[in-house]
């Protein structure tokens, strides 16, 4: 057996015969599992409960009447967003942008501009998953184990035995990281535990769990050979402790809460009343489809009766307040289109400058991967609304365009008695609106997306592993 | 390198060295035979614990020579430290291990695996009591300590053994038992070099008592006859060294 693996089992003994660090790594284990467990059965609570209320939403629309098809514009539909099965581990942004949404005509969803959405700052609290234990709680358990790893040595005088014992201080480094890293790897345990659970539900996709396996080990070795370098770089024990504390304050903590605010500051978004107010104005200056002299509407009624072949409106073969409709829902959504982009814009502006954040702070680098990799992110969120309104966009224009060919124009301004009944449309026709189905991103995005994070991971690896070697350095010479 | 082997284990010749600009040690020479104790006497200040890092290779001369075993202890540490031995003023062991364990960990440190009843005979010929051996350090006393750092230092047979202030501490009996085991791994061919300000303990183990002031010998003392030392004499050398220092 070499110094470095003998270092290491003395280090591991060491541990073992601590009663409190054995109470300490027992209540993390039980904690990640516990959060696994929760975090599993919470999530999987959610998706079962939005199922049920989507088939249910799915249902009412399809059972409506005979009806008017503006009626089932306005009547609109819910869709849900069904959760990826890796937000079971890293719920990442979910619990913050809602994901449900009312469809409608002339409007896109209201959350598309909440105040929920200014900005990525509400989602970084953390919630008990085994995501949050991870990267905020195990680096703070190797900080407690190993924070005298190698300042221990020095201020009992046994380092200098070691070094006279043939022992080099790389060995030294080594062997005590190793022991470390051990225990990281089996603080890591339980988490893993709860992935072989995600993975062998239909869906889970073998990629970005790699990536994130990869990300958390990363991060995990990482803070082992953080915490022994300020070991081995401070000369008391309880300096190394407070030292530690410190920088895990700063890198998971302060860095975390205040990217986000700085990138809000950076990148600010209007206040959703803004933003409702400059919608209103352009929509006024969009036109008026009820003013007989609106030179847009008045334009578009020559171009359609030029089409035709007729004079008038009422000669028209279809019903011109079905075509104004699908015109005046064209119009408006490219407007509503044009501000979602917009705050999107900014949105990945505050979330770029967040994430490079993660130059110096491997937690954040963590979350960025983290997020990613499990769909989470605000990326995840924009497919989803995209859809959304995608989805909402195709079914409005559909109801629409039954109103042009199907609802005679007459009779659309008719207001006797049967008028009423003369503008419905068969139930049927509701039948042949699709349901929403989300398409989920493929391994290939959701990988893609997380690398990054886990590119910064790695290089904050490979910086701290060469750091050890002038700190070997140092050690070496053991003056004290 | 054998116990037996004959020649000068330890050699400074013209050691000048410095701390920044504190010169410590100015043309320090002495050398250690094989199986002879030699006790480097010294007031605070006079050099004694830079000798000791310069020999252990944690102190980088500015000139001279050092060869421990013949190995220079810089350029050839891990070859110069395979050959020593080194008990600290206080011995620094493991407290979550037991005497055993602290024994089997840091001899398998250096390379060595001695069978557990080669272990137990050291800790016998050392005079550690039995009931002590499968004990925790945390409550060791010095001369216990001392105890388990010799007998780790017989186990490792080498032929170099450096005692930092070895009887710092302990009452007349725990010396007089220290200094028989000194004179046991002597016996067996080792070169020890004692530093130390106890003048009484170096008349009664040395074979040669050098005086240390100001970084350098100036005086040097062999033990003749049965008597060894006249402890007058040396200690007016030593008052005489410590006043001038």
């Amino acid at each position: 057996m070499n110094a470095i693996t003998l270092i290491a089992r003395d280090e591991l003994r060491l541990m073992r015969r601590n009663r409190v660090t054995v109470i300490a790594f027992a209540l993390l284990t039980l904690l990640t599992l516990a959060a696994a467990l929760i975090s599993w059965s919470h999530q999987s609570g959610i998706a079962e409960t939005r199922a049920r209320f989507q088939a249910q939403a799915a249902q009412e629309f399809t059972a409506q009447p005979d009806r008017h098809p503006h009626r089932m514009v306005h009547f609109g539909n819910f869709i849900f967003r069904p959760l990826p099965l890796l937000a079971a581990f890293d719920p990442g942004v979910d619990a913050f942008t809602g994901n449900s949404m009312f469809l409608e005509g002339h409007r896109q969803n209201s959350a598309n501009f909440g105040d929920v959405r200014q900005s990525s700052l509400l989602v970084r609290f953390g919630q008990l998953t085994p995501a949050f234990v991870l990267q905020v709680i195990a680096p703070l358990l190797l900080v407690f184990l190993g924070y005298g790893a190698v300042a221990r040595e020095r201020e009992r005088g046994t380092l200098r035995q070691m070094l006279v014992q043939g022992v080099s201080a790389r060995a030294l480094l080594l062997g005590k990281l190793l022991a470390l890293a051990i225990v990281a790897a089996l603080v890591g345990l339980p988490a893993l535990a709860a992935f072989l659970l995600i993975a062998g539900q239909p869906g889970a996709l073998a990629g970005p769990m790699a990536v994130m396996v990869l990300g958390y080990g990363a991060y995990l070795a990482l803070w082992s050979i953080i915490v022994i370098l300020v070991s081995a770089l401070v000369r008391r024990g309880r300096d190394a402790l407070l030292a530690l504390l410190a920088l895990w304050t700063v890198l998971v903590i302060l860095l975390p809460r205040v990217a986000p605010d700085i990138a809000a500051q950076t990148h600010m978004l209007p206040t959703r009343l803004e933003t409702d107010i400059a919608i209103q104005q352009d929509l006024h200056r969009l036109g008026d489809a009820h003013n007989p002299d609106d030179p847009f509407f008045t334009a578009f009624r020559q171009k359609v009766l030029r089409h035709y072949g007729v004079d008038r409106i009422e000669d028209l073969p279809v019903n011109y307040n079905g075509l104004l409709a699908v015109e005046g829902e064209k119009l408006t959504s490219r407007l509503f289109d044009d501000y979602a982009k917009r705050s999107f814009t900014v949105q990945q502006a505050q979330s770029r400058l967040t994430d490079d954040f993660g130059i110096i702070s491997p937690a954040i680098a963590l979350r960025r991967l983290s997020m990613a990799a499990a769909g989470t992110d605000l990326e995840g969120h924009r497919r989803f609304l995209a859809q959304a309104e995608a989805y909402r966009y195709a079914m409005v224009q559909q109801l629409n365009q039954l109103q042009a060919d199907t609802v005679r124009y007459a009779d659309d301004k008719a207001k006797d008695a049967g008028a009423d009944q003369r503008k419905r449309i068969s139930a049927d026709h509701w039948q042949t609106i699709p349901q929403f189905r989300f398409k989920p991103a493929t391994t290939g995005d959701l990988v893609e997306a997380s690398l990054p994070g886990l590119g910064l991971l790695l290089a904050w690896l490979a910086f701290a592993l060469l750091a050890l070697l002038p700190v070997a350095r140092i050690l070496q010479k053991a003056r004290a | 390198m054998s116990l037996t082997a004959t020649g000068q284990r330890i050699i400074l010749s013209d050691v000048h060295l410095s701390y920044g600009s504190q010169r410590v040690l100015r043309g320090l020479s002495l050398h250690v035979d094989a199986g002879e104790i030699y006790a480097l006497l010294g007031g605070n200040g006079a050099g004694k614990s830079t000798t000791m890092s310069a020999l252990l290779g944690f102190a980088r001369p500015d000139s001279g020579t050092i060869l421990v075993a013949g190995h220079d202890p810089i350029a050839q540490a891990d070859k110069a430290r395979d050959q020593i031995a080194y008990v600290p003023e206080n011995v620094a062991l493991y407290e979550h291990l037991t005497a055993r364990e602290n024994a089997a960990y840091l001899l398998a440190l250096a390379g060595r695996h001695p069978a557990p009843q080669d272990i137990d005979g050291a800790f016998e010929a050392t005079g550690l009591q039995t009931s002590a051996w499968d004990k925790r350090m945390g409550g060791f006393s010095k001369g216990m300590r001392q105890k388990v750092a010799i007998a780790i230092a017989l186990l490792r047979a080498v032929p170099v053994l450096l005692l930092d202030e070895p009887s710092s501490g302990l009452d007349p009996r725990a010396t007089a038992d220290f200094n028989r085991l000194v004179h046991d791994v002597a016996r067996r061919g080792a070169a020890v070099l004692m530093v130390t300000h106890d003048l009484l303990s170096a008349a009664d183990i040395a074979d040669r008592i050098g005086f240390l002031e100001s970084g350098r010998i100036i005086d040097e003392a062999a033990a003749q006859g049965a008597d060894r030392f006249d402890v007058r004499d040396l200690h007016r050398k030593f008052a005489r060294e410590a006043v001038t220092a």
